[in-house]
Formats: structure tokens, C-alpha cells, sequence
């Protein structure tokens, strides 16, 4: 089950993410098999895995979202998930947001700040100059007026991170955050990660399909499959061997019991 | 404008109008974005086998198993969602027509519940009591008031509720709440509509401020508005022509549609030839 040459995390310093013996089966099909890892505070981390492997049902429960049937899988070692939440922002995968929603990015992006959760009473020039005091400098301000459900994907990525670097996280979860974009903008997204990240001294946990990506700006790389089959560098990870390892082994009885989404899904 | 105010019946009706108009279309801008027009449908036709219910138990208003019984179909429909392999859809079609026909079973088993019938179907504005629409405007207070306070919550849930859960919103309890809300109120407008008409008024106006606003404010805003507009419109036109109050709001917030369809395409044009140098001025 381990990795012969993997490394293990050094525990030093505080916990950001600490995740302890965590099974859950949908129905019949298991997809965590006794998951444990744990991420120190200021590291940027990225989870990997085949499709099937597990690496969303993770976040979910790290999110509260998803009950784990056994385990437990904690951040900041807090037992009251709901206040541990206020300290994480979440990029969820792909938001589809219907048409008949009018929620301009402004209306949003004002929902997460206590000053402007009185948009809809508030001067918009007052929710402006409120937002972009504390907006990031990622590219959103000229988006304000455009509604949610006109964005490309590029563009719905950038006010996603906005809006969860509104609520001061300490620690950033994103899950596949470049579904749906086009190559050119993937590569400018991950480097914006990567200088949040730098900047604020952020934790980042990153799911990813993005191998090249994940080689360039993760400090720290999960291999999963039902369990963490190889952790360490990048350079460790990717290697070919622990890539086999990962991918190839456990690969084929999953993917067709396969439950968030088609396995197929990715080729276009 | 004659005997307008010798008038108590066409007053109320108006009151009425001017109070579940205003809250259907508020209520009806996260019911269209959550794609849940049909649920508030369901809602309505199920008050329909309340209603029958509550005759056959001796109520002579019965307001009280019409509620009971929307508010069970409502648990119902939850419950088959989470219990069984059914697509929401058919969930909602099946206890749809159940309700209904259960409901014109026992309304013509019992004898003389005809004209009942008749009023429950279409609306019968002219009916509305005094305490009735006491009940409306507290009804109205309390539930507006409730929406415009859980406005920044029930915008997330319509966006994501992942996202909502993660951000401090109770997802489960908000959507309880929501289709409680939607629930009431829908019931409450069944005297002014009828059961086949009453979505009308939640799916109508938020489509036709739709057509014109670039954001949720000017949706909401816009919603209300035509909510307050058709159903006041609706009843003056109504007793004008003498037609039926309820399809006559309906054919009002149509006539409202039709009008920001027509101003939000025209506006679509002119603003698209000016957009480059907008463009341009922005460094």
C-alpha cells in the first residue's frame, strides 16, 4: 500500500489540515479506504489522483459537506467545524450559475464582507470604494458591473478567489479550480495561486489533474487512490514509478463503479 | 372612477392584491433562479386536496388544512427525493396530480361544493374577509421581512450551496425556511388566483424584471413592482370589464412581460453599438 521510497511529511509547526483514518463508501462502492494526512500551516499542497480516486470526497469532508463513515478529518485542529470554516476559503469546481440568476459580480462579491452585506440598501459607489479596499489585486474591479452567469471561466476562477480572499482565509481549498478553462488562462490562474499563496502566507490545498502545474508550484504533492498511495516533493511524486504506482495499479476497478461524474468526462 | 370607495369588496380586493402581489414576485426571484416554479406549483395544487380535506372534516374556512396539507406535501416531496431513485420531476408531477384529484373526489362526493370548487380553482377575489386580509397583511409583514433579512443567504444558496455552507450559511435549515415561506404564501394567494393560477404571480414578475435589469437589486426591485402593478391593475381592469379578477392580474403581468421583453431588446440593441468605445475609454 505505501510507497517504498515516500517521505513523510515532517510534522512540524502548527496543523492547517490534519486527516486521521477516514473511510466512506457510496453505497457499495468504497472511496476513501483509510485516508490520513496532515498539511502544516503555510504550505502549498496538491492532491492528485485518478478520476474516482477520492481527491473531491476529501475536500468534502475537510468541508464539512460530505460525512466521513469513520475518521475524523479536521482543520486547524478545531472540533467545531462550523467556526474552523470561518478561517478557509473554498473554490468549488465549477460554478454554473443559471441565467435566470440577474447577481452581478459586485452583489457577489459584497456578500462576503460584513461592511457590504447591506448591498442591496447600500450606495453602490459606497459598496465600490468598500470592495476595492479590499479587493486582491487579481483583475476582478473591471468585472464589477458584469453579471455572474456572463463570465467565461477564466474569469468566474478569478472572482471565485476574490471571493474567498474576502473572508481573510488562512487556508484556501480548491477543487479542480481549472475545469473549464482555456489553457492560456490555467497557466496565469495557477501563477496567481502561486503569489497568493507567497503573499499571504497562505495554506493551499490544491486537487488537481494538472500534473505540469502541480510539478511547477506545489511544495508538497498526495498521490490518492482510495488511500494516500505516495506522498513528498514534486520531484518525488512525478516521478514514473510512484506515478505507476498511483495511477496504474488501482485504477481500472474504479473507474467503473465511478460516482461524481463520467470517467469519460474528460475528452472532449 | 365611479363608487370606487363605496365599494368594501373591490377595497379589499385591491388590499389584497396590493399585499400577496409584492411578496409572490419577491418570493418568485429566487423560486425562477433555483429552477423550482413547478415545487411552488405542486404547492398549489396540493391546497387543493387541503381545501376538500377540510370541508369533509366540518372546517367551514379552511384555510388551516390547506396550509397543514401543502406544507406535508412539501415533506413528502423531500422525503421521496432523498428516499428514492425518482428525478424531482416526476416526484413533483405524481403528487401534483394526486392532490388534485383527490382533492375533485371528495369536492364532489360531498354535495354542493361545486361553486367551491369553481372559486379554489380560478381565485375568488371578491370572497376575501376583512379578517382575512388582516391575516394577509400579517402574513405579508412577518414574511417579507423574514426574505429581506436572509436576503445575503438565500442569494448564496441560488448561487452554490457548497459555497453557501462553506461561507457560515445553515444550507439545510435556510432551505426549510424557504419553502415554509413559499409554502404560506402560495396558500395565502390561492384566494386571489386559484390553485391553476397562483404560480402566475411567482413566476411572472421576476421573469419580466429580468428582461430589463443588469443585477439582483434591479431584479428585486423590478419583481415588486410589476407584483404590485399587475395585481392592482389586474383588479381595477378586472371590475372595469367586468372579468374575472384572477386570469385578468394574470393577463396584466403577461401585458407587463410583453412590454420588458419589447424595452429590453431594444436596449439590447443600442447598447451593443456603443460598447467598443466604452471599451476604449477604459485604460
Amino acid at each position: 500500500m505505501d510507497c517504498p521510497h515516500c517521505k513523510h511529511h515532517p510534522r512540524e509547526g502548527a496543523m492547517a489540515v490534519e486527516v486521521k483514518d477516514l473511510w466512506l463508501s457510496f453505497g457499495e462502492v468504497p472511496i476513501l479506504r483509510g485516508v490520513s494526512l496532515h498539511i502544516p500551516a503555510g504550505q502549498l499542497v496538491a492532491l492528485i489522483g485518478p478520476n474516482g480516486s477520492g481527491k473531491t470526497t476529501l475536500l468534502r469532508c475537510l468541508l464539512g459537506l460530505q460525512k466521513p463513515d469513520r475518521g475524523t478529518a479536521r482543520l486547524f485542529g478545531e472540533a467545531d467545524q462550523a467556526r474552523a470554516l470561518r478561517r478557509v476559503g473554498y473554490v468549488p469546481q465549477r460554478l454554473a450559475m443559471d441565467r435566470s440568476f440577474t447577481i452581478s459580480v459586485r452583489e457577489f462579491l459584497a456578500l462576503r464582507v460584513p461592511e457590504t452585506r447591506g448591498w442591496f440598501w447600500q450606495r453602490r459607489a459606497r459598496t465600490d470604494e468598500i470592495l476595492a479596499r479590499q479587493l486582491p489585486d487579481i483583475g476582478v474591479l473591471p468585472l464589477l458591473d458584469r453579471p455572474m452567469s456572463g463570465l467565461s471561466g477564466g474569469q468566474m476562477q478569478r472572482v471565485l478567489i476574490a471571493y474567498s480572499l474576502l473572508g481573510k482565509p488562512e487556508l484556501l481549498l480548491l477543487d479542480e479550480p481549472t475545469a473549464g478553462v482555456d489553457l492560456p488562462g490555467e497557466q496565469t490562474f495557477y501563477e496567481l495561486i502561486a503569489r497568493v499563496h507567497k503573499e499571504r502566507r497562505l495554506t493551499v490545498v490544491l486537487v488537481s489533474h494538472d500534473l505540469s502545474m502541480v510539478y511547477k508550484h506545489a511544495s508538497w504533492v498526495y498521490a490518492l487512490n482510495g488511500v494516500i498511495c505516495c506522498e513528498g516533493t514534486p520531484e518525488h511524486v512525478m516521478n514514473a514509478e510512484s506515478l505507476r504506482h498511483a495511477y496504474g495499479i488501482h485504477v481500472s476497478p474504479y473507474q467503473h463503479h465511478h460516482h461524481e461524474g463520467h470517467p469519460h468526462g474528460h475528452v472532449h | 372612477m365611479d363608487t370606487f370607495t363605496d365599494n368594501p369588496y373591490l377595497i379589499r380586493a385591491l388590499a389584497a392584491a396590493a399585499l400577496l402581489g409584492p411578496l409572490c414576485a419577491l418570493l418568485g426571484v429566487f423560486v425562477t433562479a433555483r429552477r423550482m416554479a413547478f415545487f411552488s406549483d405542486t404547492i398549489a395544487h396540493a391546497a387543493l386536496a387541503g381545501v376538500a380535506l377540510g370541508f369533509l372534516l366540518g372546517f367551514a374556512e379552511p384555510t388551516v388544512p390547506m396550509v397543514l396539507f401543502s406544507l406535508g406535501v412539501a415533506l413528502a416531496m423531500f422525503w421521496l427525493k432523498e428516499n428514492t431513485e425518482l428525478l424531482t420531476d416526476t416526484i413533483m408531477a405524481l403528487l401534483l396530480s394526486g392532490s388534485v384529484a383527490l382533492g375533485v373526489i371528495i369536492l364532489s362526493a360531498l354535495k354542493g361544493f361545486r361553486a367551491q370548487l369553481h372559486a379554489y380553482l380560478f381565485g375568488d377575489i371578491q370572497a376575501v374577509s376583512d379578517t382575512e386580509l388582516l391575516f394577509a397583511a400579517g402574513m405579508v409583514a412577518v414574511l417579507g421581512c423574514t426574505l429581506f433579512w436572509q436576503l445575503n443567504g438565500l442569494a448564496l444558496l441560488t448561487a452554490q450551496e457548497d459555497l453557501a455552507h462553506v461561507s457560515g450559511v445553515r444550507v439545510r435549515w435556510l432551505n426549510y425556511i424557504f419553502v415554509g415561506i413559499l409554502t404560506l404564501t402560495v396558500s395565502a394567494s390561492i384566494r386571489l388566483l386559484g390553485v391553476m393560477l397562483v404560480t402566475a404571480l411567482v413566476v411572472i414578475p421576476p421573469a419580466a424584471a429580468r428582461n430589463v435589469s443588469r443585477n439582483l437589486r434591479q431584479q428585486i426591485i423590478g419583481s415588486i413592482l410589476t407584483g404590485v402593478g399587475s395585481g392592482l391593475g389586474g383588479v381595477l381592469l378586472s371590475y372595469r370589464l367586468d372579468f374575472p379578477a384572477g386570469p385578468t392580474i394574470v393577463m396584466t403581468a403577461i401585458g407587463i412581460f410583453g412590454l420588458t421583453l419589447a424595452a429590453g431588446r431594444l436596449r439590447g440593441r443600442s447598447a451593443h453599438a456603443p460598447a467598443p468605445q466604452s471599451l476604449a475609454r477604459n485604460p
